[in-house]
Formats: structure tokens, C-alpha cells, sequence
């Protein structure tokens, strides 16, 4: 195709667009060879900008630790309190599993895997410590009200045995002085 | 029967009814003695058998054992089991005075067990870097449920048993909430292996 512009003849308009072309097609390769380059650095340096030293490690697994050592208190004092904790068993036993690989992988110097496995055990028990403290209150609601229904019903049936008691009393006195005097020996007068 | 004595029956009778009804209410108020609280702990070996544990053990060769923690607190418990691998010359704990050893633990065990409940865990374990130098066996990798574990343990030939013999024990701690650690509950359980060349 050729183009008939005011730069002059057909052919100059040619090779200016053909270099042109050239150009930008040098700028292309430019760009894709800056983008493969700048992949590979950030593929190559990423891990070492995220990897996890082990001040961040330690303090991952004492987090994990401070929570999981909460939990654990919280619902033994829901359990203590009457409330059925045996939902929590599991997760429980999950978050002690991922404990044991952290301080395992922090042992072994491997950082990363300490970190995760200290966050997974932080997250496993994640809103124990509120359902627990929540269940807690709800057996000790429970707890209160079974004792003021059994104090309520204990002296409502004590006030009532006080009272049939009185009752009782005055008619077994009557009954007895009756059989009493029944068997009391009558005086007969000789005639 | 006497006029006393008929009012010494019905006193009685109605104190004795009063107590029936009041019965409910005591059990809130007045507290049980408490039990006995403790905990147990047990290690088996193969087919769950007092006595069949590892004792010849080589490198890559996986063991199993089974251990145990039982709850008798009266209570929801935390408990942590310590897994400490000894030589014959490093210490036990002390039974007597209850105090751990001073040895550093290989891995742990989180068990978390409410009252009256028993946690048992088959836990199977090799040596997979097991090297010989002289009258020396140094033990540099254990793997324990799938878990590599860094040990490094030398020991030494004993001339008497004829072996390079190490412990692997178990400690049971427990989580004070009071002073919001750990602390050793007075029980361990191990065994004696004898680690030997590959055939």
C-alpha cells in the first residue's frame, strides 16, 4: 500500500514507514525482554522478601501458644462451669497437632513452615475463647436458675410442712389423749 | 408409749421429711469431697503389649509404640508430652524429687483431654542418620510421625551390655493456668533401644 503524504515522494514515505516499523518492532522485543527480566527478578527475590526470620518465627509460635494456652483455660472453666465442651475437641487437637510442627520445623531451622503452621494453629482456634466464655455464662445462667427453683421449691413445700405440721400435731394430741383416756381404768363403787 | 416419747416420734418425723425437702437445695450448697486427682500415662509396644518394645533398632527402619495420657483431674485438662532422646551417661528425671530432665525435648506432643477421658496415640519413629565411628554411634536425624527431627545424640560402646544403648522417653507436663506455664507433672515412661549396624 503506498501513501501519497506532503513528505515528499512515494517512496521516501516508504522507507520512513518502514523504518518506523523497524523501530517499534525494536522497542517490542525491548519491552518483552524488560518483562521476562523483571519476572524472573521478582520470582527469584520474592521468597527472600517474604521469607520469615526466626525473631518473627519465635514470636509467631509464642502467639500460637499464648492462644491456644487461653483457650484451653477458658474452656476448662466453660467445662467446670456445667457446659458441654466437647465440640471444642477437635479443634483442639488440630491446633495442638500444628503446634507440634511448628516448634518441629522451627527446631529443624526451617522458618517459613514454623510460621505457617504457628498461624494455622492460631487460626484453628480462632472464637473459642468467645463461644467458650459465652457457654460458660449460659451453664452458670443455668446453674442459678436450677438453684433458685430448687430454694424456691424447698421453702414453698418447708413452709407448707411447717404449717400441715402444726395441724397434724393438735389432731394426733386430740387422737392420743382420746385413746388415753378410752383405756383410763373407770372406779367402781361397791354396793 | 409415753406423751414424750409420741412427740420425740413426730419432731423427728418431721424433721426427717423437712430434709427430704430440703434435699435438692443441699446438693447446690454442700460440696462433695473430692476425689483423688491424677493422671496417667503409659507407653506399649507392638500389639499394644506391656514389655514388646524396640530394642534392636537400625537406621530406616520405622518402630511403633503406643502411648497414653489418662485424666483423672476431675477437670478439662491441657497436657504436653516431652519426647527426649538420652544416651546412657545423660539423666532421667528425677522420681524422687519430681523434677524433669534437664535434657532438651525432640518433639512434643499437645493433649487436651476432659475429666475421666484417655488420649492413646500410635507414634511411629526411625533414625534416619545413624553413623558409627569407633566405640561412637552418632544419631543426627529422627523421624517421628512423619516428622524429621534434628537430635544429634552420641553414645558411647558399652562394654558390659555390648551395644550403643539410648532412651526414648516421654514426660508428662501439665498447663498451669495460674502461672500460665507448664509444668512437669511427676510421670515419664520410656524404653531402652539398642541401636545396631544395618545387616
Amino acid at each position: 500500500m503506498r501513501i501519497c503524504l506532503n513528505l515528499g515522494t512515494c517512496k521516501d514515505v516508504e522507507t520512513e514507514l518502514c523504518s518506523r516499523a523497524k523501530g517499534f518492532e525494536m522497542k517490542a522485543y525491548w519491552i518483552v525482554a524488560c518483562l521476562v527480566v523483571l519476572t524472573l527478578t521478582l520470582v527469584w527475590f520474592a521468597p527472600a522478601c517474604f521469607a520469615v526470620n526466626r525473631d518473627e518465627a519465635s514470636a509467631n509460635i509464642g502467639e500460637a501458644e499464648r492462644d491456644l494456652s487461653l483457650a484451653s483455660s477458658v474452656v476448662a472453666e466453660a467445662e467446670k462451669a456445667g457446659a458441654n465442651v466437647s465440640a471444642y475437641l477437635a479443634r483442639f487437637d488440630d491446633a495442638g497437632k500444628l503446634l507440634s510442627e511448628a516448634y518441629a520445623a522451627f527446631g529443624r531451622g526451617d522458618y517459613d513452615n514454623a510460621s505457617f503452621y504457628a498461624i494455622q494453629c492460631a487460626d484453628a482456634v480462632d472464637g473459642v475463647v468467645e463461644n467458650a466464655t459465652r457457654l460458660k455464662m449460659e451453664a452458670e445462667a443455668a446453674y442459678r436458675n436450677s438453684m433458685f427453683l430448687a430454694a424456691g421449691t424447698s421453702s414453698f413445700y418447708l413452709s407448707l410442712l411447717f404449717v400441715l405440721s402444726l395441724f397434724g400435731w393438735r389432731f394426733l394430741k386430740n387422737r392420743y389423749f382420746k385413746r388415753v383416756l378410752g383405756m383410763k381404768p373407770e372406779v367402781v363403787t361397791d354396793e | 408409749m409415753t406423751f414424750e416419747g409420741f412427740r420425740l416420734l413426730y419432731v423427728l418425723a418431721c424433721v426427717g421429711l423437712g430434709l427430704v425437702i430440703l434435699s435438692p437445695t443441699l446438693a447446690f450448697v454442700v460440696t462433695a469431697p473430692s476425689e483423688v486427682r491424677f493422671s496417667e500415662m503409659w507407653i506399649l509396644g507392638s500389639g499394644r503389649l506391656i514389655g514388646k518394645y524396640p530394642f534392636n533398632v537400625t537406621m530406616n527402619e520405622v518402630y511403633k509404640v503406643y502411648l497414653g495420657v489418662g485424666n483423672r483431674m476431675g477437670e478439662f485438662e491441657y497436657y504436653r508430652v516431652y519426647v527426649k532422646l538420652r544416651n546412657q551417661t545423660e539423666p532421667l528425671p528425677d522420681a524422687l524429687n519430681g523434677t524433669p530432665s534437664v535434657l532438651e525435648s525432640v518433639f512434643e506432643y499437645n493433649v487436651f483431654l476432659s475429666s475421666k477421658t484417655v488420649w492413646e496415640k500410635e507414634i511411629s519413629f526411625y533414625f534416619e542418620e545413624i553413623a558409627f565411628d569407633g566405640n561412637n554411634c552418632r544419631i543426627s536425624k529422627l523421624v517421628m510421625d512423619d516428622c524429621a527431627l534434628k537430635v544429634d545424640k552420641v553414645g558411647g560402646w558399652d562394654e558390659e551390655s555390648q551395644g550403643f544403648h539410648f532412651e526414648l522417653f516421654f514426660e508428662l507436663w501439665l498447663y498451669d493456668a495460674a502461672v500460665s506455664r507448664f509444668q512437669y507433672h511427676s510421670r515419664f515412661v520410656g524404653f531402652l533401644m539398642n541401636v545396631t549396624r544395618n545387616q
